[in-house]
């Protein structure tokens, strides 16, 4: 407990010497806030109040944010037995703050759309049925899955439920577990991996003095975005570091860069290439960290031929050169925009490279700690679970699968017949808070508590550093009573399916208890059982011993792959992620749908992004409808004009065009990742998102965009000024 | 006061409040915003929602510009006659400005409230009394910064379908129809931490007192106080910048510093006080 010193014993007393009431309490000098709306609220009692129940006091209670992989820490403000606000945890990797996902995810919690008891297809429709009927359901058609015919599809996981998890699967005979995101790191984790031989390594931006990012939105949705946030607040600090941000479509970061580079979709390594020919040939920046190989690859991408390619202006090229040459030391980082390719991970090697020659690796990218307890780090997920996943499904490979976490019915393109796919599994259970898309493909449904109603832990995907276990403890009953949480489900699974080391555990909660009693002496710090859970629960995090990691170099090839010409279809599409919908899971959630993007400033639906050039030789302004046609499909939206956009493409945001998903995400605006063409990373299988090209056409109607604010432009009045970092160094410099 | 009076004596009461002395504040909030750590994430006005129990419109009314966001991100592009160039791309982003209303101490809309349902506390803010207000929107259309919200509808029942009305926070109210409201600087908050210090018999410290935008930030780019705390960080913040209150001119000794306050010379004198946003070259 903390956020009030007022422990609850000493309060009762306290009341209980004055023999007051709620009538005459706001006489005294206790907080004048106890509310009675309406005259609806109970008057609670003192004498016998409910488990967190001080009228009129917060108390915060520390828990695990789950609205995004992330993970970050968060203390909930309860009142009255509700959770009403959630702040970050200083004592987390997030550290103090929380992102508007974070702050929004209260309303997954309480929201109306949630799923309150089981339910099971009976004659083509879902129908509510009992736990039993549910528990009978499972043993009939899922429990007898012979093995190896059953699998799981899950978001990420992490903690004892990713154990429970591979133990049971482990009983069904089967080794099958889809960990799918569709927002991922993956194809920079293979290179990673490949490269430095550590798939998650540590990105001191804090360290750095010049960034240079290919797509990586590290300040919106790359990898952990609050706690990149924090680090950018250090690096803009002080001797003021430099970010450019090289992509097709202006992300969050790249609203913040210093220079904002606009590269032609799916040529982010041939501009890597050119930056490094142009170190080496006119900054003269030692060569000899790279292969030989690289060095003659590079020497063919001279600055006109870059320019050629990728649309970059030389000069542009020569500043990023001089930027890197002379402030030291920097960080290459490259995300989704240049992931999403069929040469995405040839782009992600060229990014890495730069960090090669310029000598980054060890200074601003070191060896993550990987925690000591193997079976509890998280399993990230990336995009070729799902289309593997797909391809497994229509050979019909299993009797049962799992869904939970994940909503590949609604991300998934249309080339995939996803729904379809899922059909033909004979018996498909979804674990799940929400009706969304899969959810309601699914044969049984089985409610899920909120990430704020159970306790679990969990371990983050990105650690750079320390390593910790997150505690999720519930921050008020549960909603509902027909909910249980995942874990408690997994836990009846293995009783169930008569897993002797599982049988002597009530609940999940009991079963958490005794592990992390379980665990070695040097994590507990000499407290017992008993008060080591009690610190940890206070804390939200507990912090565990590492394996320091290090780091290789063994660059691999880093030719930059073919760029496919458009055909009929001469734009590029960009199916952008942005904090506001992410994926697609925050569209039920009405504060996030009423925020506008931070880039565009739009609210409540999709648009079309397109740049003012694109937009006069179609004939459109904003506010018209445009049809964005690929080979796939086609898909309706307003168009929004700015300058944020690269010439030959269309940015559409992923994470609306539900047609399932409840009140506020159902038949609002367009999903974009319908109409991607069938495209993979050749290297790492990934889905190249980023790769379909599209041809725009008018559609004749027109309506005034839903966005924030009249002009966009300050129109003389220096709302905000700007002032250059010469001048900031001087006055604020470190 | 008559017309007379008005023209006579314009001067005076355009300056008046740098004179000081007319009123006794015990405290006066106020903020410091670092346009160089803000990356417009938008956290702080979710943030927001949450605590200060702001319905959600939905889409039609909020293009009509009915929206309660009390704190808005605002984006700006840059523009050739501001120093921009025309480039055939946006270089340097954009220009990010959270908005929340700006506690000006010499407040257009105070005066024009008919029913005095707008006004100024001892603590320096510009209070809104919700049982006084008429709607007559008077303040609103005085507001320079368009920071003022006005409920056209009662948004309770469907802004809060069960069970979304529990996150409602039992704190301050649930505004009604007809009704204009704004930024308090979570003056729910400033009143936990006031009773609490009574409580503890001592006085209000810095940090005691934090609004949901500034805690939720990311970048730690929102730093809120009491600007007569000399220790508080907000002061000294104010006090590197060289911006003061009770000034229409800040007299600088540089001026390459990079605080100000938006809308300076209409002499409303807020409580915000801005830092430049930071661009190379």
């Amino acid at each position: 407990m903390s956020g009030s010193d007022i422990n609850r014993r000493d309060f009762l007393k306290f009341m209980g010497l004055g023999g007051v009431g709620a009538a005459t309490l706001s006489g005294c000098d206790m907080p004048t806030t106890i509310t009675l709306e309406e005259g609806k609220e109970k008057v609670v009692a003192y004498l016998a109040p409910e488990e967190y129940a001080i009228p009129g006091i917060g108390v915060t209670f520390a828990s695990t944010c789950k609205q995004c992989p992330s993970g970050c820490g968060v203390h909930g403000r309860v009142r009255e037995g509700r959770v009403l606000k959630l702040e970050g945890n200083p004592d987390a990797l997030n550290g103090k703050g929380l992102c508007q996902m974070g702050q929004a995810s209260l309303q997954g919690h309480y929201n109306p759309d949630r799923i309150t008891q089981p339910m099971a297809r009976k004659g083509g429709a879902l129908e509510p049925v009992t736990w039993e009927e549910a528990w009978k359901l499972m043993k009939e058609k899922a429990s007898g899955a012979a093995q190896g015919r059953s699998a799981w599809f899950t978001g990420t996981v992490s903690g004892h439920q990713s154990v429970l998890l591979s133990a049971l699967n482990k009983a069904w005979g089967s080794k099958d577990h889809y960990v799918y995101e569709a927002i991922n790191n993956a194809v920079g984790e293979a290179v990673n991996k490949s490269v430095l031989g550590d798939a998650a390594p540590a990105y001191r931006l804090d360290k750095a003095k010049v960034v240079l990012s290919f797509g990586a939105d590290f300040l919106g949705t790359w990898v952990s975005p609050v706690h990149f946030s924090r680090e950018y607040s250090k690096f803009r600090t002080g001797d003021r570091g430099v970010l450019i941000q090289v992509e097709p479509k202006m992300t969050l970061t790249g609203g913040n860069a210093d220079l904002w580079v606009a590269a032609r979709p799916g040529t982010e390594g041939v501009v890597a290439l050119g930056v490094a020919n142009v170190l080496l040939s006119k900054n003269q920046v030692d060569g000899k960290q790279l292969p030989q190989a690289a060095l003659d690859v590079i020497s063919q991408y001279g600055v006109d031929k870059v320019t050629e390619i990728s649309g970059v202006p030389g000069d542009t090229l020569v500043r990023i050169a001089k930027y890197l040459n002379e402030r030291s030391p920097s960080l290459v980082l490259s995300g989704e925009s240049a992931h999403g390719h069929a040469n995405g991970y040839q782009n992600a090697m060229a990014a890495m490279m730069l960090n090669v020659l310029l000598g980054n690796v060890g200074e601003t990218i070191e060896a993550s700690n990987s925690m000591a307890f193997d079976e509890l780090k998280a399993k990230h997920g990336n995009s070729k679970a799902m289309l593997d996943f797909a391809a497994a499904a229509d050979a019909g490979k299993y009797d049962v699968v799992f869904f939970t976490g994940a909503n590949p019915v609604y991300t998934a393109p249309d080339h995939l017949a996803m729904a379809e796919k899922v059909a033909k599994v004979p018996f498909k259970v979804a674990l799940s808070m929400f009706p969304d898309e899969t959810t309601m493909a699914a044969d049984l449904v089985l409610p899920l508590s909120s990430p704020y109603e159970e306790w679990g832990t969990s371990v983050s995907p990105y650690q750079p550093t320390d390593a910790a276990i997150s505690m999720s403890q519930p921050l008020m009953k549960p909603l509902s009573a027909e909910t249980k949480s995942l874990g408690d489900i997994l836990l009846s699974m293995l009783k169930y399916q008569g897993i002797k080391d599982y049988e002597g555990f009530d609940d999940y909660y009991a079963y958490l208890r005794s592990e992390l009693d379980g665990l070695p002496g040097s994590v507990k710090a000499g407290k017992d059982g008993d008060e080591f859970w009690s610190a940890a629960v206070q804390r939200g995090v507990i912090k565990v011993p590492t394996k320091a990691g290090s780091l290789k170099v063994n660059l691999g090839d880093v030719s930059p792959g073919g760029h496919q010409s458009g055909g009929d279809y001469p734009m590029h599409l960009i199916p952008s992620s942005n904090q506001t919908m992410y994926d697609g899971r925050n569209a039920n959630l009405p504060w996030l749908q009423e925020a506008p993007d931070q880039i565009t400033k739009i609210f409540w639906d999709s648009w079309v992004e397109m740049h003012p050039k694109a937009a006069a030789k179609l004939g459109v302004k904003e506010g018209d409808f445009v049809r964005v046609e690929s080979d796939q499909g086609a898909v309706e939206a307003q168009v929004y004009i700015y300058k944020g956009v690269h010439v030959n493409a269309v940015a559409i945001p992923v994470g609306r065009g539900h047609e399932e998903y409840g009140r506020y995400a159902k038949g609002n605006g367009v999903n974009p990742l319908k109409i991607l063409s069938s495209i993979v990373d050749g290297k790492s299988g990934e889905l190249a998102t980023h790769a379909t090209r599209v041809r725009i056409s008018k559609v004749g109607r027109s309506e005034e965009l839903p966005r924030l604010g009249g002009s966009e432009v300050q129109v003389g009045r220096r709302l905000v000024n700007t002032v250059s970092a010469d001048v900031f160094k001087r006055t604020e410099g470190a | 006061m008559s017309l007379k009076n008005i023209l006579e004596n314009w001067s005076h009461y355009r300056r008046a409040h740098e004179e000081g002395g007319h009123h006794e504040y015990e405290h006066m909030w106020g903020m410091a915003i670092d346009l160089n750590k803000c990356t417009g994430c938008n956290a702080c006005s979710v943030a927001c929602y949450a605590e200060n129990n702001l319905p959600t419109v939905g889409k039609d009314r909020m293009r009509k510009g009915q929206g309660l966001h009390w704190l808005r991100m605002e984006r700006y592009w840059d523009e050739p006659d501001l120093g921009g160039d025309d480039k055939e791309y946006q270089e340097r982003g954009g220009s990010f400005l959270p908005m929340m209303c700006q506690h000006c101490n010499a407040a257009t809309c105070e005066p024009v409230c008919p029913v005095a349902a707008t006004y100024h506390t001892p603590d320096g803010l510009n209070a809104q009394v919700y049982n006084r207000c008429i709607g007559s929107r008077y303040c609103s259309n005085n507001c320079p910064y368009r920071l003022r919200y006005f409920n056209f509808y009662s948004y309770y029942e469907e802004s809060w379908p069960e069970p979304l009305n529990m996150q409602l926070n039992p704190d301050l109210s649930v505004r009604d129809k007809g009704v204009m409201e704004k930024c308090t600087f979570c003056i729910q908050r400033i009143r936990t931490g006031k009773d609490a210090a009574q409580r503890e018999g001592r006085e209000v410290k810095d940090g005691d007192v934090v609004t949901a935008c500034a805690q939720t930030c990311p970048t730690e780019a929102i730093v809120f106080g009491d600007l007569l705390d000399k220790d508080a960080q907000v002061t000294k913040l104010w006090k590197a910048q060289e911006v003061e209150l009770g000034r229409a001119k800040q007299d600088k000794s540089d001026g390459e510093l990079r605080g100000y306050r938006v809308l300076e010379g209409l002499n409303t004198d807020p409580c915000v006080m801005y830092m430049d946003r930071v661009r190379e070259a």
